[in-house]
């Protein structure tokens, strides 16, 4: 059956506890935290993240279709979903698109996958949703907004769940925008848009999908619908029918804050950890009307469907010391201190392999693995037979400095030699780290990261973050 | 081995500038300063200097590129002028190059200077270079600590040691009149100072300085009939090594191939041992550095120069005195000067001319840069004439 074969989670390892955001404003806020995209991460880093958690190295050269969910992209022109594709080392031979407009654009996005792969036009899509939506200061939503990214695969086995009827309606409703002059997520007064629209088009897209596979809706074992608040999912379930208790998958708002377009999808992820075989979910989401998915369970479902596991992602976590921090990290206040630089375009082009795809060479005559790619081996100095080498993502720091005077939006920046599993050193930043856990001998995983604004542009490349 | 350099070539005259901030001076100024000072100690002038090569690691508007920073100051016209680059050993390197065209027979009387105007530009005074997206991020100091935290982790040696470094060589420094940071700290003021890259703080980093030295080289018999007390170049080594150390999976960042290789070369030009130097002008651009070049030198066995620097060996008074100047870290370091900067200091050394840093009866003096950070070394041995 068409369905989902694996799932990756990224969640940002930032946390804004709300309280601070309570203090900078003097205002009340709900409790919990939210998650926040360091100052190197934006949609097309998370989603990165989150694909090469969802498709090993293994799996990789048999993925043949991409897709990229966000509402907030880091490119208005641009294609994401090929730069992702790229960055993951996927085949060039991929369908790829990219979905946004909107945080029902990570549904479509699956939605899209799974009619390709039912169609036969492609055999194994990956979907990457990904969002990191902008809030006003002390707006209603700052303490809302969270950041996530999920990649799930679909393909005609669906192992996790199995694709069983959708349903869609569309009808313009203003609830949520960002015009095309950028700034803040805009909203709409929330009660307003929950009882005229939300709770309008997601019931009736719910009873159409369960109506046409002759389900009740005390057959639903999980509802996993993206939602502006905890309370409107309650409201939403008893509209539906289903018990908020038994059947609603638990808001992530309170552990990571709402997070757009991947909101639905790790909701599933959530229930598919704690589903048993034969369940019946339902994913849904909103915005300009509403679509539901029906899956059933597979054989995969249960603890582990997930990785890493949804819990342990959102305990992986670096708590932000102040507000202010966030605020500089978001590119809200101050100037960026990422030195501008001169980029060439044409050598960005003749190194993609190497720097996008992370390869080096191995040298055929003595077998050194080496970055970044040569033509004479450093090792034996043969002059031939040096073949490129995809470079594993995982390795030890072999050293590091901590450096107080780099140019960086954080400081102090660390600077880690790492030598990878299976080959290759590399000399790259560190991030998403706690300045003690940069140590010698330290486990760390590459993470592709935002490096620099040169050329008037956002460039990318590698980053160690600890393991 | 071809032919050794030794006793072939003659310093007969050395001039050296403040250095310092010196907002007020011009390239052109630290030029012609440098290069009269060193003419007025040979007792010769433009006219009787063959050749020149100059050493300026960063160029810029007012001069250091191409053999016109040394022509159009000097109004040294018509004569071959050769700029050399080659990172932080560029001074060293264009001494080198100034002995080889006098071995080769090419030239009987050669100027070098080393020039450097760090504090006309923003950023410290140095430019970010290299790839850009891999490595991005780095600096001269965080470069170097990569080394440092491998070789303390290795060694199991701490920051109060490399502060000792620093002690040292600001004592020095203090007791020179041309010296940019002429104070002395304590070890409590280096170990408190604002971190800079793990494990350097602000006092276990050279400053970026401003200055020029010069020294005129010759065939030792026009020396011998000037009747100066002139040095004699006994080895002049270059090596490069890789610029990408933290590429290099074979590499263990406990000292550097490139400062070994020419050492080797040197002392076998020089036909002496390492035991047989009396003192060491060496690049201290930041205190480890100074540990491991001991060790890659050959003073002390590799691991074992910190425990040198611990037991005072490296002092004025010690068995092996290492920068008598203040080295890189109280005298300054304007990178193409401070090669020649460091012969300046050996040849001073070899008249016993230092006055309180001086020496006891020094015959042998190594001067040594290595720049990459552990690309490219130079070293240069020098003994009195006698």
């Amino acid at each position: 059956m068409v369905g989902i074969s694996s799932i990756g989670v990224h969640v940002p390892r930032s946390r804004l506890d709300r309280a601070l955001v309570g203090k900078a404003w003097g205002r009340k806020q709900p409790p919990g935290e939210k998650a926040v995209a360091h100052f190197d991460e934006d949609a097309l880093t998370m989603a990165v993240s989150a694909v090469l958690r969802c498709v090993d190295d293994a799996q990789a050269p048999t993925i043949d279709g991409l897709f990229f969910a966000s509402t907030s992209s880091p490119y208005r022109e641009k294609q994401v979903a090929s730069f992702v594709a790229t960055a993951c080392d996927l085949p060039r031979e991929i369908l790829t698109a990219d979905f946004c407009g909107s945080v029902r654009a990570g549904v479509s996005a699956l939605s899209a996958a799974i009619r390709a792969v039912q169609s036969g036009a492609a055999k194994r899509v990956v979907v990457a949703v990904a969002d990191c939506r902008p809030a006003e200061p002390d707006g209603d939503l700052e303490g809302v907004l969270g950041d996530a990214a999920i990649a799930v695969l679909v393909d005609a086995q669906g192992r996790l769940a199995a694709f069983d009827g959708g349903a869609a309606v569309a009808e313009e409703f203003t609830f949520q925008w960002r015009t095309d002059q950028g700034g803040p997520v805009q909203s709409q007064d929330a009660r307003f848009s929950a009882t005229h629209a939300y709770l309008r088009d997601l019931p009736e897209v719910i009873g159409r999908v369960l109506n046409e596979r002759g389900l009740g809706t005390e057959q639903v074992a999980a509802l996993a619908v993206g939602h502006p608040d905890a309370r409107t999912a309650q409201d939403l379930a008893k509209a539906v029918g289903v018990d908020p208790k038994t059947g609603l998958v638990p808001s992530l708002s309170g552990a990571i804050g709402v997070t757009g377009s991947p909101d639905p999808l790790l909701l599933l992820a959530s229930a598919l950890e704690r589903a048993k075989p034969g369940d019946a979910i339902v994913v849904g989401a909103f915005g300009e009307g509403a679509e539901a998915l029906l899956f059933a369970a597979g054989e995969a479902a249960g603890p582990g469907a997930c990785r890493p596991a949804l819990q342990a992602a959102i305990d992986d976590k670096l708590p932000l010391p102040t507000y202010e921090k966030y605020l500089k990290y978001r590119r809200i206040l101050g100037q960026d201190d990422t030195p501008v630089e001169f980029v060439s375009n044409v050598a960005e082009h003749r190194e993609m392999q190497q720097d996008t795809r992370l390869y080096g060479t191995r040298c055929s005559a003595c077998g050194l693995v080496q970055y970044p790619q040569a033509r004479v081996c450093l090792g034996c100095h043969a002059r031939a037979g040096l073949e490129p080498a995809k470079l594993r993502k995982r390795g030890t720091i072999f050293t590091y400095t901590m450096d107080h005077l780099a140019a960086n939006l954080d400081h102090p920046m660390g600077m880690a030699v790492v030598d990878l599993d299976g080959g290759g050193r590399v000399y790259v930043q560190t991030t998403d780290a706690s300045p003690e856990s940069i140590r010698i001998g330290a486990p760390v995983e590459l993470t592709f990261r935002r490096l620099h604004a040169g050329g008037e542009n956002y460039n990318y490349y590698w980053k160690a973050r600890p393991a | 081995m071809s032919e050794s350099i030794r006793d072939k070539v003659a310093v007969v005259g050395v001039g050296c500038t403040k250095f310092g901030d010196l907002y007020d001076s011009t390239y052109e100024d630290q030029v012609c300063d440098a290069a009269f000072a060193a003419f007025d100690d040979a007792g010769l002038g433009p006219d009787d200097v063959d050749a020149a090569y100059v050493g300026t690691y960063l160029p810029h508007s007012q001069g250091g590129k191409a053999g016109i920073s040394l022509a159009d100051p000097l109004r040294l016209y018509g004569k071959p002028i050769t700029r050399v680059e080659n990172f932080c050993a560029t001074g060293t390197d264009a001494f080198r190059n100034a002995c080889l065209s006098i071995v080769s027979g090419q030239h009987d009387v050669v100027l070098v200077v080393g020039s450097e105007k760090l504090k006309d530009r923003p950023g410290r005074g140095i430019p970010r270079i290299g790839h850009q997206l891999l490595g991005k991020g780095n600096t001269a100091p965080g470069l170097f600590a990569l080394a440092a935290n491998r070789y303390m982790h290795e060694f199991g040696v701490t920051r109060s040691t490399l502060a000792k470094v620093a002690v040292k060589n600001h004592w020095n420094g203090k007791r020179n009149a041309l010296s940019h940071l002429r104070m002395e700290v304590t070890e409590e003021q280096v170990l408190n100072a604002p971190m800079i890259a793990w494990p350097f703080g602000l006092f276990d980093c050279c400053p970026t300085t401003d200055g020029a030295a010069a020294a005129i080289v010759c065939r030792p018999e026009i020396a011998r009939k000037l009747g100066k007390d002139y040095a004699l170049v006994k080895g002049a080594a270059l090596a490069v090594a890789t610029g990408r150390p933290y590429y290099d999976p074979t590499f263990d960042y406990l000292g550097f191939r490139s400062t070994q290789a020419a050492a080797k070369a040197a002392y076998e030009q020089a036909g002496i041992a390492p035991s047989d130097v009396d003192l060491a002008e060496v690049h201290d651009c930041f205190t480890w550095t100074e540990i491991t070049n001991v060790e890659d030198l050959g003073f002390f066995p590799k691991g074992e120069g910190w425990k040198a620097v611990e037991e005072g060996k490296t002092r004025v008074d010690g068995s092996i005195p290492i920068n008598p100047s203040g080295g890189l870290k109280s005298f300054g370091h304007p990178i193409g000067a401070s090669g020649v900067r460091m012969i300046y200091e050996c040849v001073k050394q070899l008249r016993g001319q230092c006055g309180e840093r001086q020496v006891k009866d020094p015959e042998i003096a190594l001067a040594h840069n290595v720049g990459g950070p552990g690309a490219v070394s130079c070293v240069v041995v020098l003994g009195g004439a006698s």
